[in-house]
């Protein structure tokens, strides 16, 4: 059986905050409705493609997908394990916004055979969580997270975000802080990128970000509080517990197959990868798939995603996988382009295999576009 | 003077103005009116072949366009109308177009009365004994003030213009007053028809069907296709395929040019350069015994390498300067190689708007992405041991203890300013190592001043320094003097501890501090940071000067790949190598095209 993870969009919250460029919008009446009808036919679907597919790991993002309700996300479950076998230690995570859900309906969520909860806390400091446009502050993080304790999560993780305009050192050293004393499994730092579209790509000069020199510093400050905490760093933004990497997430960076499921959701199935429309009606209305984004990868491009993809795992590119997926060693090609990059102390290159220092990871665009065969 | 019949029906004569005053449009509006161009033909400007002229509102190549029209007295007449470039680059130019003619229509913009180039313009004309004939223009805009300029023409210029015409070539007011005018204030030629030949070439361009197509004002004689031609510069001679006049929409053949007429020759000529602007054209079997006086050979003042910003380009660069030399007489290049920018060029340009639109043309005209070193000029050096070598490329100045001296050449430089600008025009020019000579005043309002300076101190942007202090005003003529000795240097680069030829030039030790500070930080914030710093030197010899710091690139990351959208980061990654294939690998550190444009572009301001 093969196995295959499966991501499923929710593309509703409550308002939309200042710096996201996810699809997601206050749904309208009825929307949710129609929506989850409307994913239920897209998993349909893909009844006979799942046929020798195991999903052991399904993901619920957003938006936020706890705008849902417990039958709702419940309902979705049931329709994805009539396409396709959900494995029984299947790891299924559902993302959730502070101080949108409680007590009870954790419980319910659990109860439905959700048993991963991703909780998006991106600080602790209530002036910062203001900043983003956040609806929450600290205390409902904390809630929140109790709240799921109390409702038999044993595996949470929460989202950090650093750089957050006029966020300080010390400040993101509290919020690590404040994280790391409730003892989740996982904790995934994003450094805020300003975008294209959304609020704070529109305010130039007057948005007073931390500086380069400061942001990387609490890049690198994190990763030393997280693992002092126990809390290791797999992946350039991932850090987990022993055994608790996200199942979910390592397929990405592996580049193993997924469906996505929703609008906007992207899958990489069947050798192609392909994302669906962003456009909420016209996923309702039955178009899945956006004919423009569909694209065969070929050999060729399979290698480009396969480094660039394992170079964002703290283990890096390994020889042996790679002699696997492609039957010759990466040496001959990739030992002369990384080498200037190990002399610079940015990169590791041993028997096993390339990855990246902190120093280097902080720089890994940089990096990857010259070594890359793109 | 004698004059025939014919000649008495002829009118030559230019249009000259400050930018901006309306040339082009009261061009237009002629050959409108005398119907050489149907309206609805009409292109805006169509003297201005060229886009760059265009854009720029500047002629940049002479051009000529024969105009029929039946004067009020019912009389036909001939008026061959001459456009002259309007830049200092090509004074020389102006000066051989206005030779060709008997008077020139000075239009002067009625909301902003007489300026900068006006006047310089006027006394180019003056100078070639040109009938002037103001025509004040733009009278339909509200700010127009007629009489006030009526009398600025009067006191400034010293030209009558209490009933010169006023007219809008925008709406086409008064333009029938204009031709009237030509007709009777401007002389007709004259020239002996059966005079030994000789014609001024005024412009010429290739053609690739007809060879080169040389423009002339025959001044005496006459000539027929099928004659054989001598050019008195070279002494080359050609058979002459056609003669004929330029229309408003291409050559028209006819059997000869005589005394007097404006036309064109072909004679299956294969380069420009052959037949350069002043030079005389006489027959070969009767040689006229002297040629027309005034001629210079094209000279180029200033030198700067050109590579290609992708290496792969050299033949296609070298493609291109032959297509643009077949026009240009003025251009010349070189192959060179640096070890920063590997294959190119070293090109020779009349001035620093010449060397802009080359590369201008360069880029539009074959789609190339160009580097361009800094300009500099011919600097000579006695080596001890006595021998003398011309140095057009900063890589072969000799070390300190190989000179024995170096000279720089000098321009008379000669500037035409109100008054009030005077105390800022001399600040200006003792900066840039000036030697003043005298200051003569033209009238209560304007002084002229003559100064000797270097000729790399006025290549740069003097000309814009001089603008801005005379808030356009100031008019710049300047000449080739001679070399005199300098304390000269060669300022070097280093990036990463590793010299960069192509960032190298000469200057005078007085200066070299100063721009060594200024381009070490403009390179500074250029130069795209790296993974490690980079430290940028200024040298002379192994002395360090000046040094800035690039600092090290901390972050380049993307944070999150979000909902496994592998594809937005892939093209990220794509993007970011397309940027680097344009960066040049100078030792250790990528530099972007931009930093070399940054230090070429320095100015005064910066």
């Amino acid at each position: 059986m093969k196995k295959l993870g499966i991501y499923i969009h929710v593309p509703f919250c409550r308002a939309k905050c200042l710096y996201c460029d996810f699809c997601s919008h206050p749904p309208r009446n009825g929307e949710k409705t129609e929506y989850v009808e409307a994913l239920k036919r897209q998993i349909a679907s893909y009844r006979e493609r799942f046929c020798g597919y195991t999903a052991d790991a399904v993901y619920f993002g957003g938006g936020t997908p706890t705008l849902l309700s417990s039958d709702q996300l419940g309902g979705i479950l049931d329709a994805l394990r009539a396409s396709i076998t959900v494995s029984e230690d299947a790891e299924i995570t559902s993302e959730c916004n502070p101080a949108t859900v409680d007590r009870t309906a954790l419980t319910k969520l659990r109860a439905a055979g959700i048993n991963r909860l991703s909780i998006g806390a991106q600080s602790f400091n209530d002036d910062e969580l203001c900043a983003l446009g956040r609806l929450h502050n600290a205390a409902n993080v904390t809630s929140t997270f109790d709240d799921a304790r109390a409702a038999g999560f044993d595996n949470i993780s929460l989202d950090l975000m650093y750089g957050i305009p006029r966020q300080t050192r010390d400040s993101w050293q509290a919020t690590l802080d404040a994280a790391i004393a409730l003892s989740p499994e996982h904790i995934s730092a994003y450094g805020l990128r300003v975008e294209q579209g959304t609020p704070f790509g529109t305010m130039g000069d007057s948005l007073v970000l931390p500086d380069e020199n400061l942001t990387a510093q609490m890049y690198l400050d994190a990763t030393e509080r997280l693992e002092q905490a126990g809390i290791y760093q797999y992946e350039i933004s991932n850090f987990a517990c022993r055994g608790r990497e996200s199942r979910h997430n390592i397929k990405y960076w592996k580049c193993d197959e997924y469906v996505g499921f929703g609008v906007a959701a992207h899958s990489y199935f069947d050798g192609e990868r392909y994302a669906a429309p962003t456009d909420i009606d016209s996923f309702v209305s039955g178009k899945f798939i956006d004919e423009q984004s569909v694209a065969r990868v070929d050999e060729h491009e399979a290698e480009v995603e396969f480094v660039m993809l394992a170079m964002r795992l703290r283990d890096g590119l390994r020889c042996e996988e790679y002699r696997k997926r492609f039957g010759i060693d990466p040496a001959e090609k990739y030992t002369p382009r990384f080498a200037p990059y190990v002399v610079s102390g940015h990169v590791v290159a041993d028997e096993r295999g390339y990855r990246f220092t902190r120093e280097g990871m902080l720089v890994s665009n940089y990096i990857l576009s010259d070594v890359l065969d793109l | 003077m004698e004059r025939t019949p014919r000649q008495e029906h002829i009118r030559n004569f230019s249009i000259i103005a400050h930018i901006d005053h309306g040339k082009s449009t009261l061009a237009d509006r002629l050959l409108e009116a005398t119907s050489a161009v149907a309206k609805r033909d009409m292109e805006e400007q169509l003297l201005d072949n060229m886009d760059i002229e265009r854009e720029r509102g500047i002629t940049i190549k002479a051009r000529a366009v024969r105009l029929n029209y039946t004067a009020s007295d019912g009389e036909q007449y001939v008026l061959n109308l001459i456009d002259t470039p309007g830049h200092v680059d090509f004074n020389y130019e102006v000066s051989r177009s206005l030779n060709a003619c008997e008077g020139a229509l000075l239009v002067v913009d009625a909301t902003q009365g007489i300026e900068a180039q006006t006047l310089a313009n006027a006394y180019l004309a003056v100078d070639a004994g040109l009938e002037i004939l103001p025509v004040i223009n733009k009278i339909d805009l509200p700010s127009a003030n007629i009489e006030g300029v009526r009398n600025e023409i009067e006191d400034i210029i010293g030209v009558p213009a209490e009933d010169c015409p006023a007219v809008s070539a925008k709406v086409g007011l008064n333009i029938d007053q204009v031709l009237e005018r030509i007709i009777t204030d401007i002389p007709a030629p004259a020239g002996d028809e059966g005079g030994p030949l000789k014609c001024l070439i005024f412009d010429s361009y290739y053609d690739s069907y007809l060879g080169v197509v040389v423009y002339v004002r025959v001044m005496q004689g006459c000539l027929h296709s099928g004659d054989r031609i001598k050019l008195m510069s070279n002494g080359k001679e050609f058979d002459v395929v056609d003669v004929g006049t330029m229309e408003a929409f291409g050559l028209k053949k006819g059997d000869c040019l005589m005394a007097g007429d404006v036309g064109y020759i072909t004679a299956s000529i294969k380069s420009v350069g052959d037949t350069r602007v002043g030079d005389t054209v006489t027959l070969a079997s009767k040689p006229a015994d002297e040629p027309l006086p005034g001629f210079q050979s094209a000279l180029p003042m200033v030198y700067a390498g050109i590579y290609p910003a992708d290496g792969s380009k050299y033949e296609d660069l070298r493609d291109a300067l032959e297509k643009l030399e077949l026009n240009d007489a003025a251009l010349v290049f070189e192959p060179e190689t640096s070890i920063a920018l590997g294959f190119g060029f070293r090109c020779g340009f009349l001035g620093l708007l010449h060397m802009e639109i080359i590369e201008e043309r360069l880029e539009r005209e074959f789609n190339l992405d160009l580097i361009t070193t800094a300009p500099s000029v011919i600097y000579e050096v006695k080596r001890r041991g006595g021998e003398v070598v011309r140095i057009d490329n900063p890589s072969n100045f000799p070390t300190a203890d190989e000179i024995e001296t170096a000279y720089e050449p000098m321009v008379k430089a000669n500037i035409i300013t109100p008054t009030e600008y005077v105390g800022g025009l001399m600040e200006l020019c003792q900066d840039r190592r000036g030697v003043f000579i005298d200051m003569k005043y033209l009238d209560t309002v304007r002084v002229e001043l003559h100064y000797d300076l270097p000729l790399n101190e006025i290549i740069y942007d003097f000309f814009d320094a001089l603008k801005s202090r005379s808030r356009g005003y100031a008019s710049l003529d300047y000449e080739l003097k001679g070399y005199e000795p300098s304390k000269l240097v060669k300022l070097d680069f280093l990036l990463n501890g590793d010299q960069v030829d192509a960032l190298s030039f000469i200057v005078h030790e007085e200066k070299a501090y100063p721009r060594a500070r200024r381009i070490a930080e403009k390179l500074k914030d250029n130069i795209p940071r790296q993974l490690f710093e980079v430290p940028i030197q200024a040298a002379i010899g192994g002395k360090i000067i000046a040094r800035e710091t690039v600092k090290a690139m901390r972050k380049d990351v993307l944070a999150k790949c979000y909902g496994g959208d592998i594809t937005r980061k892939k093209k990220l990654l794509e993007k970011q190598k397309e940027g680097k294939k344009k960066m040049r690998q100078l030792g250790s550190v990528q530099v972007s095209p931009e930093a070399f444009m940054a230090v070429l572009k320095l100015s005064d301001d910066d």
